[in-house]
């Protein structure tokens, strides 16, 4: 076999198509690259895209039917604005302050003070209640009801009444009080999934669907249906004017083998084909609205490259050690 | 309480290096690389870049056990190439793909959004 000389590049020029764009949502076409670097974005979108949640609470008042560790779980499990994230510090390697979460590089304050006053009505505490010392960074849903009030000319709004009342704390009754200051902090999903960015992130391999139309033309209408209908989910339909099999939603197919089975059971094994395109995926992101799914690709792929940076072969153990070992007798 | 603090699987310790090559002692040009604090992101795609190469006789990466945070990647190559040489390539051409890739998407963004102005 011929082999080039080392220092030659085998990299590859991967192409993308998006289909659907919004804040919190996106699907996209990727090609001409492999399982791994799709596995890879991935995994990296769900688990080391940073984000900033609420890590520290120090209550002060909880009269609540709710224990204090059980209110502060249900504080860091609020989805931030998390779009400064990617230029926090890490509490633990911020030297502006002992991570302590009194300096503005790696911390924010925020503070709730609720009490249900002398009314029948149990009080609900939402996000909404809480308050936050930096702009940038509020609960998902304060910012969005606040670019509702700017103006509210959001090109993807998709904002309910329901998604106005914020996400529910506790409820108090008459007479009880939650009071309590939270630092949130920035984070990665391999740290704690309340930092993960990512509601759904999933690729699949893009089928290649081919039917053997000669072999088809022997089978008769109802056999074509019995064919079609086969398929658990809709992939197949009858073109009502030429009663051919046609392929409705390629992308509908689970990989389930279904209609090659019932192809094989009708005695015409061959009659459809499908295979996965090995370079070819399909990638639907789904992101908490900490921050949006472009952002959220984006940082995945300068994440993975931070990393693919840091494993590089530091000078000292490098080539020259290589050489050095060959030279002593390797 | 004993449990250790959860940064532990993504932090490398002081003192400790985030890369270390070991040569083969039987084979010439084969060696492992262990890298630290890394799992099947980095193994999975260095692994199958470093297939590409066909300088590269055999590239392999295993995660020891789940609560050693590192990995493992072991490569032969061919005397025109060392493995050491082939590991830097691999990662320079994983780089520059993943450079592409996001100029791709930058360029992508701009298109899609152009679209409905040209009334498809």
């Amino acid at each position: 076999m011929d082999r080039p000389a080392s220092g030659v590049s085998y990299q590859r020029f991967p192409r993308v198509r998006i289909r659907e764009l919004k804040d919190d949502y996106a699907k996209f076409e990727l090609r001409d690259t492999d399982a791994s670097m799709a596995n890879a974005l991935r995994r990296v979108m769900i688990a080391e895209v940073p984000t900033v949640a609420i890590d520290l609470v120090e209550i002060e008042v909880n009269s609540s039917v709710l224990n204090d560790e059980f209110i502060a779980h249900r504080l860091g499990l609020i989805p931030l604005t998390s779009a400064a994230a990617m230029n926090m510090r890490f509490s633990r390697d911020c030297d502006a302050c002992d991570g302590d979460g009194s300096c503005e590089y790696c911390s924010v304050e925020f503070h709730l003070a609720a009490r249900a006053t002398d009314s029948d009505q149990t009080l609900e505490v939402t996000s909404n209640d809480l308050r936050s010392t930096d702009p940038k960074v509020c609960p998902v849903d304060q910012a969005r009801a606040y670019q509702h009030a700017l103006g509210g000319s959001e090109p993807y709004d998709t904002a309910t009444a329901a998604d106005q009342r914020g996400i529910l704390i506790v409820k108090l009754r008459r007479g009880q009080e939650l009071r309590l200051r939270a630092i949130a902090r920035k984070g990665i999903g391999k740290d704690h999934a309340k930092w993960s960015p990512a509601a759904t992130v999933t690729f699949m391999y893009e089928p290649e669907i081919r039917i053997n139309e000669e072999l088809m033309e022997t089978l008769t209408l109802d056999e074509k249906q019995g064919l079609v209908e086969s398929s658990p989910t809709k992939v197949f339909t009858i073109d009502p004017n030429t009663q051919q099999v046609v392929v409705e939603d390629a992308e509908a197919y689970t990989y389930d083998d279904e209609v090659i089975k019932k192809a094989e059971a009708m005695g015409k094994p061959g009659l459809i084909e499908i295979n996965a395109k090995e370079d070819s995926f399909i990638f639907t992101v789904e992101t908490t609205g900490a921050i949006t799914a472009y952002e959220l690709i984006m940082n995945a792929i300068t994440v993975l490259r931070q990393k693919l940076d840091a494993v590089h072969l530091q000078d000292d153990d490098g080539d020259l050690g290589e050489l050095g070992a060959h030279l002593v007798g390797g | 309480m004993n449990a250790p603090d959860r940064y532990e699987r993504f932090v490398v310790p002081e003192g400790t290096k985030k890369v270390s090559y070991e040569r083969d002692t039987k084979i010439v040009n084969a060696g492992s690389f262990t890298i630290e604090r890394e799992d099947h992101t980095i193994g999975n795609i260095l692994r199958m870049q470093l297939h590409r190469d066909p300088n590269v006789l055999f590239a392999g990466y295993k995660l020891p056990h789940p609560l050693q945070y590192k990995i493992i990647v072991r490569v032969h190559t061919a005397n025109l190439s060392t493995p050491t040489q082939a590991y830097t390539q691999a990662i320079n051409d994983l780089d520059k793909e993943l450079e592409n890739l996001k100029k791709a998407f930058e360029d992508e963004k701009i298109r899609y959004e152009e679209r409905p102005k040209q009334g498809y």
